[in-house]
């Protein structure tokens, strides 16, 4: 019986009018966006390859290593999942002079969004008339006059409306790939394909869940019209209001020192402070000396100096131990007020990663916040490459520190008067920066926790919808 | 019998579950957006008391602009500090960069709040105007009496504009009345009368969204199918027209990344110092050089990327939404026309104290003159743009409802 209802279920969304606009919807607007993504992500690749020449073409002139290092920085590349998400793209570039407006003013378009907005308003609209639209029509009692029980009925109607979704969605979604896979730049890997296919899990996860709700609240109300009403203000307030005012309800509840005010903090510990602490300690220091070597206090000039040395072994002891202690005295001002900054630097980072977790957990409460840190974390393109990506920066980091100074010792082992810092070296045998994406592994592990809260909330919801339509008039 | 009609809208609205939940809707949104972004306002306001430059300084910061409540636009771009040396500019950004969260959702400032939600609530007003009282056969009853069908119609939209448009601006207006109790928050007269601009542009933005939720109400015969139509039509101009244009824009505009701009500029600074180092020529000639070197760089990008604002403005006004938002934000003074003049009042102020650096024999002055940055008067403001998007959002409003009147007039209403 279960079958028949299903597919009645599915017939009737088929030839809805509903059904049609979306379908047309999607199959336009997901082949244009993964069309254009793509010709975006070649396009960056171009530019990435242009700067790399560029730079070759740079080091050859100036290879100094006083003059390499904003060139050489480890950055972002391309990587071939850009053709449909997009991500934390470093678009906006708030850091350069040159920074780009346009993503400020309207969000650009991916995957992504696609689901999270336009797939869970379509499933409210699918959903919203479930049961209440079923009881105006009155073919709701006729259903339940035979001898069906109501259980198999809100299951077959859940199922067959999120099964309808989703034909739309993977048709509009195959057209999509297959520009991508005509494409002959874009290369995409196994890897790709199978976070790919993990994503359309979310998706569908993330759809039910919609609509799941949506009919939860048609068999809460007995007017479609009003059903539509409270489904979309649920749906303005999950989809629109919640995400974006929880990182702002995260800097109430777990507020993070500015930056500004920790930059000056740090300009002035290591400045101001640390001059006045160095003085401190260099007149103690010296203090002692002097009763040891009263030749000391007298006030002379270097030349004076000089000549004292060369004449007195006993003076060339005191300015010896004298020039040990100054050094002693900055070095130890130096370490305290380096550890005094790290300490500060320390203490903002927790906090703006406990203001980050505390966000994140905030935003959760919305399902396109879970599907959409699953997604770009699967896609690699989220908060956990950004991590990721300073993980394998320092690895390079790292790699080139330590083939600057093999270098130097080269050029100070051939003359050690050499300047170092401003001789043009060879760097062809440099360590490149080369971008590698996190094993898909990690990323799958990382999302699993947003598959069980889609699930869950999806569950929740059906259950709801389960005990609602139990106790429904259907009169 | 206009007003009569308007009347009857008004007071079955007022009696209606709809206007219960979306006029609560929006009022909760508006003041959440308002506390939550006052909030952030006044955080970027201390932070600006850090990083104020002293007297002499050679650095150009703008204030946040309190405007930012209602649209942030670019203020966050514009209120970086930027600092001039004889190498060029440093720039540095101010918040937000600590909690990467903020990058994933959009701003909800009474901008977003007026655009999305606001518009959908309009939308609500209008979707069943025709089709539910065809459905509840008072619409014949009401046209058997000698009423004509321009006066319900425009009855009609007057009486739902107004109980729209009256609960919004009431909530709107105390919103406006508590942040004036705010010592830290001063608006100028000028930000008064830009505010009120505001207003009146978020009021034709209703009468638009409205107009077209009654068009698509005379061209159905059900208010369900009215109401899947308008979600779509919906979906499309607030959502999906304006955020593909861009990227339609920049399919046909080459612009080179800001990253590759940057790393040429180190190069033109790199091989000057070498000269120098070399002992060719004097310091300040290859100031001079970089300095101009860079400007023309900037000059060259700037031409390019001004060619891509315009193209993916122009793609996006497709969408009388899109010209909503940029009337807003540059009404504001947030918006991409502002910053564009900022950046250009920037460049002008490093060549002013770059001048000063070189006049001086060791390249220091004491004394640089302030960075003042005077936003453009509304005047230019409407004149550029903006004037045009009011009356390209007004002309749709008009146009949805001529078509309104043309199908209502024919409409069955049996």
């Amino acid at each position: 019986m279960i079958a028949t209802i299903v597919k009645k279920e599915i017939l009737g969304h088929i030839i809805s009018f509903r059904f049609i606009v979306t379908l047309t919807l999607l199959l336009v607007v997901v082949p244009v966006t993964t069309f254009i993504l793509t010709n975006d992500y070649l396009k960056r690749i171009d530019d990435a390859s242009l700067r790399q020449a560029e730079i070759e073409t740079y080091l050859r002139s100036y290879g100094h290593f006083n003059r390499i290092g904003p060139i050489l920085q480890a950055t972002p590349a391309p990587i071939p999942f850009h053709s449909l998400v997009r991500g934390l793209a470093p678009d906006i570039n708030l850091g350069e002079f040159d920074n780009d407006p346009l993503p400020v003013m309207f969000p650009l378009i991916d995957l992504v969004f696609i689901v999270t907005i336009v797939m869970s308003l379509v499933a409210l609209i699918f959903a919203y008339d479930a049961v209440s639209g079923e009881k105006e029509d009155g073919t709701l009692k006729l259903t339940l006059a035979n001898g069906l029980a109501r259980p198999k009925v809100i299951l077959a109607k859940v199922a067959g409306g999120g099964l309808t979704l989703l034909v739309p969605f993977l048709l509009s979604l195959v057209i999509g790939l297959l520009v991508i896979l005509v494409h002959p730049g874009v290369d995409w890997k196994g890897t790709d394909w199978l976070a790919l296919a993990l994503i359309t899990l979310g998706t569908a996860l993330y759809v039910m869940f919609f609509y799941g709700l949506g009919v939860f609240i048609s068999s809460r109300h007995h007017s479609s019209s009003a059903s539509i009403m409270t489904s979309l203000l649920v749906w303005v307030l999950l989809v629109l209001v919640v995400p974006s005012l929880s990182p702002y309800i995260a800097s109430f509840l777990s507020p993070t020192p500015s930056r500004i005010q920790v930059d000056r903090e740090v300009g002035r510990l290591s400045d101001t402070e640390r001059d006045d602490l160095g003085r401190k300690l260099q007149a103690e220091r010296l203090r002692d000396l002097i009763a040891k070597y009263p030749v000391l206090a007298e006030r002379m000039s270097e030349a004076d100096k000089k000549r004292l040395m060369e004449r007195d072994p006993v003076a060339r002891e005191a300015f010896e131990a004298e020039r040990k202690a100054t050094q002693g005295a900055w070095d130890e001002a130096n370490r305290i007020q380096g550890g005094k900054i790290e300490d500060i630097r320390k203490a903002a980072k927790l906090k703006e990663e406990a203001q980050t977790k505390l966000s994140r957990f905030i935003s959760m409460a919305s399902p396109l916040s879970v599907f959409t840190y699953l997604a770009t974390d699967l896609s690699s393109t989220g908060l956990r490459n950004e991590a990721h990506f300073g993980r394998v920066g320092t690895v390079w980091d790292q790699a080139f520190g330590a083939y600057q100074r093999r270098k130097i010792a080269d050029l100070q082992a051939k003359d050690p008067a050499t300047d170092w810092w401003n001789t043009p070296v060879d760097m062809s045998d440099r360590p490149r920066f080369v971008y590698t994406e996190e094993a898909l592994g990690g990323r799958i592990e990382a999302a699993m926790p947003g598959f069980l809260l889609l699930l869950g909330y999806g569950l929740v919801f059906f259950a709801l919808a389960y005990v609602s339509f139990l106790s429904y008039d259907v009169r | 019998m206009t007003w009569t009609i308007a009347r009857k809208e008004i007071l079955s609205n007022l009696l209606s579950y709809k206007f219960y939940v979306v006029i609560l809707l929006a009022a909760i949104l508006a003041a959440t957006s308002f506390f939550v972004m006052t909030r952030d306002y006044k955080e970027r306001l201390a932070d600006y008391g850090l990083i104020r430059p002293k007297a002499g300084e050679p650095i150009a910061v703008n204030p946040p602009n309190p405007l930012s409540i209602f649209a942030k636009g670019l203020d966050e771009a514009m209120a970086r500090s930027f600092e001039v040396e004889t190498i060029g500019v440093t720039v540095r950004a101010g918040q937000k960069s600590g909690n990467a969260i903020f990058a994933f959702f959009p701003t909800p400032d009474f901008l977003y709040v007026v655009r999305v939600v606001l518009s959908l609530v309009a939308l609500l007003f209008g979707f069943d105007q025709v089709s539910r009282e065809k459905e509840a056969g008072t619409l014949r009853l009401m046209l058997a009496n000698q009423t004509s069908r321009s006066a319900v119609l425009i009855g009609k939209w007057a009486g739902n504009f107004l109980s729209l448009a009256i609960p919004f601006a009431l909530v709107t207006a105390l919103g406006i009345a508590v942040l004036g109790l705010d010592p830290d928050i001063r608006f100028s007269a000028d930000q008064v009368l830009r505010l009120a601009l505001i207003l009146v542009l978020t009021l034709v933005y209703i009468a638009f969204f409205l107009s077209l939720g009654i068009l698509i109400s005379t061209l159905t015969r059900r208010a369900s199918s009215s109401v899947v139509i308008l979600l779509f039509i919906w979906v499309l101009l607030v959502f999906i027209l304006p955020n593909l244009g861009t990227l339609v824009a920049r399919q046909m505009v080459d612009v080179p990344s800001v990253r590759a701009l940057s790393e040429k500029r180190e190069q033109v600074w790199t091989r000057e110092i070498l000269l120098r180092i070399k002992g060719q020529g004097d310091m300040p000639s290859h100031i001079r050089t970089i300095s101009a070197e860079n400007d023309a760089l900037e000059a060259d990008y700037r031409i390019k990327f001004d060619r891509l604002v315009n193209l993916s403005k122009n793609i996006n006004r497709i969408s009388p939404v899109a010209s909503f938002v940029y009337a807003v934000t540059e009404v504001a003074g947030t918006g991409i026309g502002e910053e564009g003049a900022f950046k250009r009042e920037v460049v002008r102020y490093k060549n002013a104290v770059l001048g000063r650096m070189l006049a001086s024999p060791d390249m220091k002055s004491s004394e640089y003159p302030a960075f003042l940055y005077r936003y453009r008067p509304l005047d230019r403001v409407l004149a550029t743009g903006t004037l045009f998007d009011t009356a390209w959002l007004a002309a749709f409003g008009v146009l949805f409802f001529a078509l309104s009147y043309l199908a209502f007039v024919r409409y069955d209403v049996r």
